[in-house]
């Protein structure tokens, strides 16, 4: 009797258990047997314009630990912590935990996974992971950006392109074992989800043009003892940047290396060529020459009296740097008068003028393909004080990026046209399909052809005869613009007497321009001019390469050699 | 055939020792089938031992081919090829009166092409 009451309750549980609460129980059960394991995808690489490598994905190995299958925690951490360099109470500590997985030490070097290996513990493992390696190490570092340990972007193209580098990541479900093991099932019914690799990205960067431009601004930069720099080297036809080098030298260190972000600080590896605005000075009239001249307020050869060395603009007098006489209006942007400058600029009035600088690019983002860009500063024109024309035509009271800048002398060297600066010429696939091709792109004409070929004529004249004569590289014409901006004095507000932006902004060759250049020193010591302290840096950065691109001299006087067949 | 069985039926005593030989032979037969099914079973987890060996070792090569890759990307890098270029190997640039350029003269192609063609 009973045992048959007993067999009755047992056979209740059963159905209770079987039919009632079998959902539940199902769902239980797999939580505790399955394991859905992550496979992660390749990130795709970072080529230059040639193909060569800049960022690549390597299989490397990370060592995890199973603690509860861990008899002795403190040997095994003391082994460990000797092999990968790691404090051992800390190894001990996760060892000891309740958790069944814990990493130990993420993508570690080959040679440590070897040891670790050797050492043949059952609860210690290794599992292959991807890490990003920049081969070219500090080559085009703020341009490139970095990843965390996770393979996510966090800074420049990384962050920018993250989507289409990171890929899509697969999965496997899993069995665990009674001791949580993880089994992988295979056979019929086997789930899975391969992960689908990243995207390769080219960049319109070249290697070696890189080269030269960190090169050189380094130089530049340890000669000025400079607080910092930039240097862009753009295409003009078609808004490509061929070099974007950024350095800080504020911590003694000159260049940021992506393969070890964290010994770096933000500031050291922010691309202030996008990030950060300048008060541009004197680059800024070749913007005014542009706009006076396409409306046809003033002639190159028209004469114009600045012998007073100083003008009263509103309530503020603005002086030239040496009284200069009277000048013609192409020797008032070759000699950097600012009186000449002013006195153009109002014959054309607040509101024709303003229509000139958003013409040319300047108070909005340029659209580059990096991240953290910003507009720039520029007031509209309603909202200008008495003042303002006169200071904004010799680039003050304005704020610039350097990108803008490029850009902006790119449309005065091609004709006119304002085309969009972009880094990115191609997405693909590895295998060569789906590829997807950036042209370039046409923002707005700024000026006409006729302008910007008389502009072009003028600026060369800074370099042959005016402030820039040091930015003249050797077998080349060049045509730029020289300029010294007084930074603001944090403490006063007012402009500082001893810091300045020393830069030089033109194109090589003057005739038929390949190449925008961009040089931006901040703060120098000793020789401030933007003639002496920046306009060697281009002539440099100009000179190699152009002969690396094999443009052929254009001015060699007489050593041309001329054939005739 | 008759022949054979005739013969068989007539000597009980070689029955009963052909009986055992054919029990012997039976047993002699799976023994070695087993053997054969056995060693193959043996001989297939060897070379699947082998093959997963061997794709180890392909991985491992894989990994190591493309960490020379990057490693032949990295030492060709720019700043270091300039360096032992100009340090080790005392490279200079061509200075300014050693470059001669050599151009073609205006026209002078348009010439070479009225040429009258060689017979």
């Amino acid at each position: 009797m009973l045992m048959g009451v007993g067999f009755v309750l047992v056979g209740l549980r059963l159905v209770h258990l079987q039919i009632f609460e079998r959902g539940d129980l199902t769902r239980r059960a797999e939580r505790q047997q399955e394991r859905l394991m992550k496979l992660e995808s390749k990130r795709g690489n970072i080529f230059d314009r040639a193909g060569r490598e800049l960022a690549v994905s390597l299989d490397v190995e990370s060592i995890f630990g199973m603690p509860n299958e861990v008899e002795n925690p403190r040997s095994v951490a003391r082994e460990l912590g000797r092999i990968l360099r790691q404090n051992p109470a800390d190894l001990e500590r996760r060892l000891a935990s309740d958790r069944r997985f814990v990493w130990l030490s993420r993508k570690v070097d080959p040679a440590k996974a070897n040891q670790v290996r050797d050492l043949d513990r059952s609860a210690i493992g290794l599992l292959v992971e991807s890490r990003r390696f920049y081969p070219k190490k500090t080559l085009a570092g703020t341009v490139l950006g970095f990843t965390n340990v996770d393979n996510k972007g966090i800074e420049g193209v990384e962050l920018w392109y993250d989507k289409m580098l990171r890929g899509t990541d697969g999965w496997v479900l899993a069995e665990k074992d009674a001791r949580g093991r993880t089994v992988f099932p295979g056979g019929h019914g086997f789930q899975y989800q391969l992960p689908r690799p990243g995207k390769d990205v080219t960049l319109t960067l070249d290697e070696v043009i890189q080269h030269i431009a960190e090169k050189e601004l380094d130089k530049g930069l340890a000669e000025s003892k400079a607080r910092g720099g930039v240097c862009v080297v753009m295409d003009p036809g078609t808004g490509e940047v061929l070099a974007l080098s950024v350095r800080s030298t504020m911590r003694g260190r000159a260049a940021f290396n992506p393969n070890e972000p964290k010994q770096y600080r933000p500031e050291e590896w922010r691309n202030r060529a996008v990030t950060d605005l300048f008060e541009p000075g004197s680059i800024f009239k070749a913007i005014t020459a542009a706009a006076a001249l396409e409306e046809k307020v003033v002639h190159p050869q028209e004469r114009i009296d600045c012998s007073t060395g100083s003008i009263q603009v509103a309530d503020r007098v603005i002086k030239d740097s040496h009284r200069s006489g009277v000048l013609t209006f192409t020797d008032v942007i070759s000699e950097s008068s600012n009186v000449g400058t002013i006195k153009v600029a109002q014959r054309l009035g607040k509101a024709r003028y303003y229509q000139y600088i958003t013409a040319f690019g300047f108070g909005r983002k340029t659209g580059v393909d990096l991240p953290g860009e910003i507009p720039g500063l520029v007031r509209d024109h309603r909202l200008w004080s008495g003042v303002s024309l006169g200071s904004i035509s010799i680039g003050q009271e304005i704020g610039v990026t350097p990108i803008q800048m490029a850009a902006a002398y790119g449309a005065i060297a091609n004709g006119g046209m304002l085309m969009k600066p972009y880094l990115v010429s191609e997405v693909g696939d590895p295998n060569g399909d789906e590829g997807v091709k950036f042209a370039p792109m046409t923002v707005n004409r700024a000026i006409s052809e006729e302008t910007s070929k008389t502009l072009r004529r003028i600026l060369q004249k800074v370099v042959e005869t005016g402030t820039g004569q040091k930015a003249k590289p050797a077998g080349y014409t060049a045509a730029g613009k020289t300029g010294t901006a007084q930074k603001i004095d944090q403490k006063t507000g007012l402009y500082s007497k001893e810091d300045y932006v020393s830069s030089f902004v033109g194109f090589v060759p003057a005739v038929s321009p390949k190449l925008v250049i961009v040089v931006m020193v901040d703060s120098p010591v000793g020789a401030v001019y933007g003639g002496s302290v920046a306009a060697p840096i281009f002539k440099s950065v100009a000179e190699s390469s152009l002969t690396y691109l094999q443009v052929p001299p254009d001015d060699l006087g007489g050593r041309m050699l001329l054939v005739s067949q | 055939m008759n022949t054979r069985a005739g013969n068989i039926g007539s000597f009980p005593l070689s029955q009963s020792k052909g009986g055992s030989l054919r029990r012997i032979l039976i047993f002699g037969l799976v023994v070695i089938g087993l053997m054969v099914y056995v060693g193959g079973k043996v001989q297939i987890m060897r070379l699947g031992y082998q093959i997963d060996e061997l794709e180890k070792q392909k991985r491992d090569l894989e990994r190591m081919n493309r960490s020379l890759q990057i490693e032949a990307s990295s030492l060709s890098a720019p700043g270091r090829i300039e360096e032992i270029a100009v340090k080790r190997l005392g490279m200079v640039r061509p200075a300014k009166e050693n470059v001669v350029v050599v151009k073609r003269k205006q026209g002078g192609a348009a010439r070479n092409d009225r040429r009258p063609a060689a017979p």
